[in-house]
């Protein structure tokens, strides 16, 4: 798994690269909290590239998402989101918890 | 049949699922399905390291694939703590966001997209885990 973050000016966009499960989902929870820390709140996560998610890797995007209610703060949104992907958030009952957009630029411009 | 065995680790996931995915496409079933298995026997094995063995490098997890008629079978075995079901809640997907608890949804998951989830449990084998899948099930 790989990720990388660009910063925007209202908004950061973090692209994820190939599995997010409960051996890289600590990594993905680690580097989120990093932009909390630095008050960056509005982060669209780019998931084109991921080619699985557990519900250890949701449950970093639900508890990130808690964190901005918690704090009156930002959103998590989601872009380019694959078909099967979005079947796991429905499942769990996750997707009414987030946006979802067909791609990144729709979902950088809702900041 | 292929039978495989694992180290108990969250490392150990992603070769885990390159495994049944090639089962379950050699087997045929569809791109949905082949994603459904693999994530029931991933969170099945999440489950085994965190809550039969308490944690990574306790045990092994065996892992065997057998072709059935219009499906797939796939048996996990581990060595760890007696697991029960039935002590974990179902998880309340409709509860909003502040209040939604966490446990609970790897079974959850199992049960949804597998077409049966048998958990066993002998003090001579340790846990069986046996889950079924048949094509357009």
């Amino acid at each position: 798994m790989k990720f990388s973050i660009t910063e925007y000016k209202h908004c950061d966009l973090f692209k994820i690269n190939g599995r997010v499960d409960s051996y890289t989902s600590p990594i993905i929870d680690h580097a989120l909290k990093a932009l909390f820390t630095d008050g960056h709140y509005n982060i669209v996560i780019d998931m084109q590239d991921v080619s699985y998610l557990s519900s250890a890797g949701m449950l970093v995007f639900v508890n990130g998402q808690k964190q901005c209610q918690r704090q009156d703060r930002g959103e998590i949104v989601f872009a380019e989101t694959p078909e099967n992907i979005f079947s796991s958030f429905k499942l769990a009952g996750f997707d009414q918890f987030f946006k979802f957009y067909e791609n990144n630029t729709s979902a950088v411009g809702h900041f | 049949m292929k039978t495989k065995i694992f180290l108990g680790n969250f490392e150990s996931l992603a070769s885990i699922s390159n495994f049944i995915v090639d089962q379950a496409e050699e087997a045929g079933f569809s791109p949905s399905d082949v994603y459904a298995i693999q994530t029931a026997v991933d969170e099945a094995c999440a489950n085994i390291i965190d809550h039969a063995y308490g944690g990574e490098n306790v045990g092994r997890i065996e892992i065997r694939v057998m072709p059935i008629k219009k499906g797939l079978k796939i048996v996990l075995k581990d060595t760890g703590e007696p697991f029960n079901p039935d002590d974990v809640p179902e998880p309340d997907i409709s509860s909003p966001l502040e209040i939604r608890k966490e446990r609970g949804l790897g079974i959850f998951f199992m049960r949804q997209l597998m077409d049966k989830v048998v958990f066993k449990f002998s003090a001579s084998q340790g846990n069986t885990l046996t889950l079924v899948k048949y094509k357009g099930g």
